[in-house]
């Protein structure tokens, strides 16, 4: 059977799935979930079967009277296979998680956006034309709309809701008019990759219109300030495959747009990179500063898709300048950072879907000492709180290399600032999300409970833990079994610039048959240590963690999250802290109060559209309610239009 | 000529529905404005088409019975006979109207006609009822009689379509009856609530409803 058909296949097991839990013998949902589990495992076998070295496969039919071609190439493969793999493992996840019989039905509005946005999803990557594109795209917008308002009682959760519904529209008008302009670029809405040649203004104007609309859903740095709200208010399996998916489907359709036509412009490409070098900083930096554990991953899906951005730019440049070298590790660490974040981002998600579960708040001040009571939960976290650090061994570190890679080997080329800006970033970047993620785990698992929210915490059942389990194992994976996958990556990369891009073997082969068994090395000791250690401290005292010498330690006096990020975050430009300097001998009882708004759109967007609204408002008297007057209107504006056509014929010209 | 007379009289009967605040008379004189329209296009000599005469009946038969019955029905239930207090007097609406009337008949020559047809007094009529139509709608109080200025609009808008009768379809005139019937049966529905809410048929009190 053809890869496409299974793709296919597995968009229809979707619909099915998500159909099923409407229907009169509402079940809880287990024949959903099988459906939905078997149509990802077909679409993961056909886009690693795709991947692996099968040819293109294609179908075509018509559709409004215009051909389409669907068509499953290494680059829709290499975005299916993150989807699938989320999808899948998320509505098992679900299944405990978000139960079907939920109140007031929630469990199944759920179930149904969930399968539409994972069918909508797979026909966007799969689709070959640009009007098929804007539906698929609209489709998936919609559902992630509903699926981010699941929760809509809560008037936070109802506003982030509608500003991300606002948001993706915006971003599709401009999408819709790139289309249009590409589709007279290309001479139809069918997608076929131009022939190379010189780059137009037109082009120009096409690739700048889609990196606006798309950036909007990848929430690159000026467009991001609806992501953390929708993130962080939607259910946690949901919150993995809007952050660990559907964001990247804005990367998709930029190195898609960007395929169709001559290379894009050098300029572009280091525009990109700074773009991405901005977002990524911004991203951490907002991360660290979160007293909320799910806007603190959103913050980091804004970095880390920063970095993709970084990527996709330096491989813009490479191409421009026709260096292979910088294509490949490029476009490359792009592709491999996406499947990287796909999985650790969606382990911590649902880790902290799980936390919600145990302990009810997202405030990780409130939490405190959950090693204890969720082991299983905080062994599973620890190899992705590693990974978003691009630590080795573990997967981000290999991706993030790359980029290292290919930045050093542009500077070394000359005349690229912009390489050098971008290199500083990431490293900046590296270290603040070191330390973002050291405060996440320290502040959640170490330490002392901080309220009684963690009372009752425990581990969730296993069918929340298999899946986190299966993530963990891949993050791991694949920073231990990368080599295979350079060949892979190639022919990703191959699609993208095409017969310009040297073999990654030959890049970073050697890199990396020098890094892995380190690694291995070091991870054997590792574990040899820790075997040898129980050994010598042969009886185990039970103490406070912290209690520096005090009479009457108490939890509060542990290192708060605010503390912990107090060096850094003071410096951010949305943050507002008042504390009165304790002076006296004997002072009087203080407090502390700090607020983290975003500086975009809490600080800029938001006053903004207040002010629009109160100017509008004066139009208001308009409208008063009497028909007459509105019927008055028509007349007015019919006489109007009918005098300017009169007088238009009349004047000269 | 006969044509011309009856044009004639539709104007007239646009004065005297303005000049009017008797509600009963201002429902026969739209009944009468729709017949007179019904007969034009078989003075004008294009009884031979069957599906042009078919449609004249039709209009005459709703315009000139089913659309009377129904708003004479309103009246009845909703014991309205005079419109009091409109927005805009009868002196001020008749003055309106005249000059209104005046304007069709000056931009009637410059508006672009299809060529070959011969230039009547069919445009500025049009335009004329159209307009009065308009004025009917806005200066009026009463649901009533807001709804026979929409009778009379829609009596422009046949007059227009008269101008392409040879080339219109059935369907788009039907399309015209049709659309009227329907509003009408909605406005009287509407007539209907309104005066059971508000125990009025006086449409200010929807002004309430805004938000």
């Amino acid at each position: 059977m053809r890869d496409i058909t299974l793709i296919l296949l597995a968009a229809g097991c979707w619909i099915v799935a998500a159909l099923l839990p409407l229907v009169p013998p509402r079940k809880e949902g287990r024949i959903s979930t099988v459906l939905g589990a078997t149509g990802s495992l077909l679409a993961i076998f056909a886009a690693a079967h795709a991947l692996l070295g099968g040819t293109p496969t294609h179908v075509d039919f018509y559709f409004w009277q215009g051909p389409v071609r669907l068509e499953l190439d290494a680059l829709s493969a290499a975005f299916l296979l993150p989807l699938h793999l989320v999808a899948g493992l998320g509505i098992v996840y679900g299944l405990e998680y978000w139960p079907v019989h939920l109140a007031k039905g929630s469990g199944r509005s759920l179930r149904f956006f969930f399968g539409c946005l994972v069918a909508a999803m797979s026909l966007l990557f799969v689709t070959r034309n640009g009007l098929l594109f804007l539906v698929a795209w609209e489709c998936m917008a919609i559902s992630a709309f509903f699926l981010v308002s699941t929760e809509h009682l809560y008037p936070e959760v109802h506003r982030a809701g509608w500003v991300y519904l606002v948001c993706t529209h915006t971003g599709t008008l401009v999408l819709t008019a790139s289309v249009i302009l590409l589709a007279q670029r290309l001479g139809g809405f069918p997608w076929v990759p131009l022939p190379g040649g010189p780059v137009g203004t037109l082009d120009v104007w096409i690739l700048g219109l889609s990196l606006l609309g798309f950036s909007f859903k990848a929430g690159l740095l000026p467009l991001h300030f609806w992501l953390p709200a929708a993130h962080a208010g939607a259910p946690s399996h949901v919150s993995a495959i809007l952050s660990g998916v559907m964001l990247k489907t804005g990367i998709y359709g930029i190195l898609r747009v960007s395929t169709l036509l001559p290379g894009p412009p050098g300029w572009m490409g280091g525009g990109l990179l700074l773009l991405g070098a901005l977002s990524a900083v911004y991203g951490v930096w907002n991360a660290l500063a979160q007293r909320d554990y799910k806007r603190l991953l959103a913050y980091s899906s804004v970095e880390h898709l920063g970095i993709v951005a970084m990527g996709v730019g330096l491989g813009w440049v490479g191409r421009a300048s026709g260096d292979p070298l910088l294509t490949a590790l490029g476009f490359g660490g792009a592709i491999f950072h996406i499947w990287n974040h796909a999985i650790f981002k969606t382990l911590l998600f649902f880790g902290s879907g799980a936390l919600l579960h145990a302990t009810g708040t997202r405030n990780m001040e409130a939490l405190g000492g959950l090693a204890a009571r969720m082991p299983r939960t905080a062994l599973l976290m620890f190899p992705a709180v590693l990974a978003v650090t691009a630590l080795p061994p573990f997967n981000g570190f290999l991706s993030e290399w790359f980029l290292y890679r290919g930045l050093f080997a542009s500077l070394r080329g000359g005349d690229s600032w912009s390489a050098g800006v971008a290199l500083l970033a990431l490293v900046f970047t590296g270290g603040l999300a070191a330390v973002a993620f050291a405060r996440f785990y320290g502040v959640i698992f170490l330490g002392e409970a901080r309220s009684a929210a963690v009372d009752h915490a425990h581990d969730p059942s296993l069918l929340m833990l298999v899946p986190m389990g299966i993530l963990a194992v891949l993050a791991l994976a694949l920073g231990l079994l990368a080599l295979p996958l350079l060949a892979v990556l190639d022919r990703i990369v191959a699609v993208l610039a095409p017969g310009s891009a040297t073999p990654l073997a030959s890049l970073v082969g050697r890199d990396l048959r020098l890094l892995l068994p380190l690694e291995v090395g070091l991870l054997a000791l590792g574990g040899a240590l820790l075997a040898w250690l129980p050994r010598r401290a042969t009886q185990v005292e039970t103490l406070p963690t912290w209690d520096c010498g005090y009479a009457a330690p108490t939890a509060r006096m542990q290192y708060t999250g605010s503390s912990l990020a107090d060096g850094w975050s003071v410096l951010l430009p949305g943050i507002t802290q008042r504390v009165r300097s304790i002076r006296a001998l004997f002072p009087r009882a203080h407090s502390f109060h700090s607020v983290v708004r975003d500086a975009v759109g809490d600080d800029l967007v938001t006053p903004w559209f207040g002010r629009l609204t109160a100017r509008l408002l004066r139009y208001h008297r308009l409208q008063q309610g009497i028909l007459s007057i509105y019927i008055l209107y028509v007349l007015v504006a019919l006489m109007v239009a009918f005098l300017w056509l009169l007088l238009r014929s009349k004047l000269p010209g | 000529m006969f044509t011309d007379f009856l044009i004639a009289l539709t104007m007239l009967t646009n004065f005297t529905l303005v000049a009017t605040s008797r509600v009963n008379k201002a429902i026969q004189l739209a009944v009468f404005q729709g017949i007179l329209l019904g007969l034009i296009p078989i003075a004008m000599g294009l009884g031979k088409h069957l599906h042009i005469l078919l449609v004249a009946a039709a209009a005459i038969a709703v315009k000139g019975w089913l659309i009377p019955f129904l708003l004479r029905r309103a009246v009845t239930q909703a014991h309205i006979y005079r419109e009091v207090d409109p927005y805009v007097g009868y002196t001020v609406s008749l003055l309106l109207c005249a000059a209104g009337t005046g304007l069709s008949l000056m931009l009637a020559h410059s508006l672009p006609l299809k060529p070959g047809s011969t230039p009547t007094f069919l445009v500025p009529a049009a335009l004329a009822t159209l307009f009065t139509g308009f004025l009917l709608l806005v200066s009026r109080r009463k649901a009533l009689t807001q709804v026979v200025g929409y009778l009379v609009l829609e009596n422009g808008i046949y007059l227009f379509g008269l101008l392409l009768v040879e080339d219109m379809p059935v369907l788009v005139e039907t399309g015209i009856l049709l659309d009227l019937f329907v509003g009408v049966f909605v406005m009287g529905i509407v007539i209907n609530h309104i005066h059971v809410a508000f125990d009025s048929t006086d449409t200010s009190y929807l002004a309430e409803l805004k938000d």
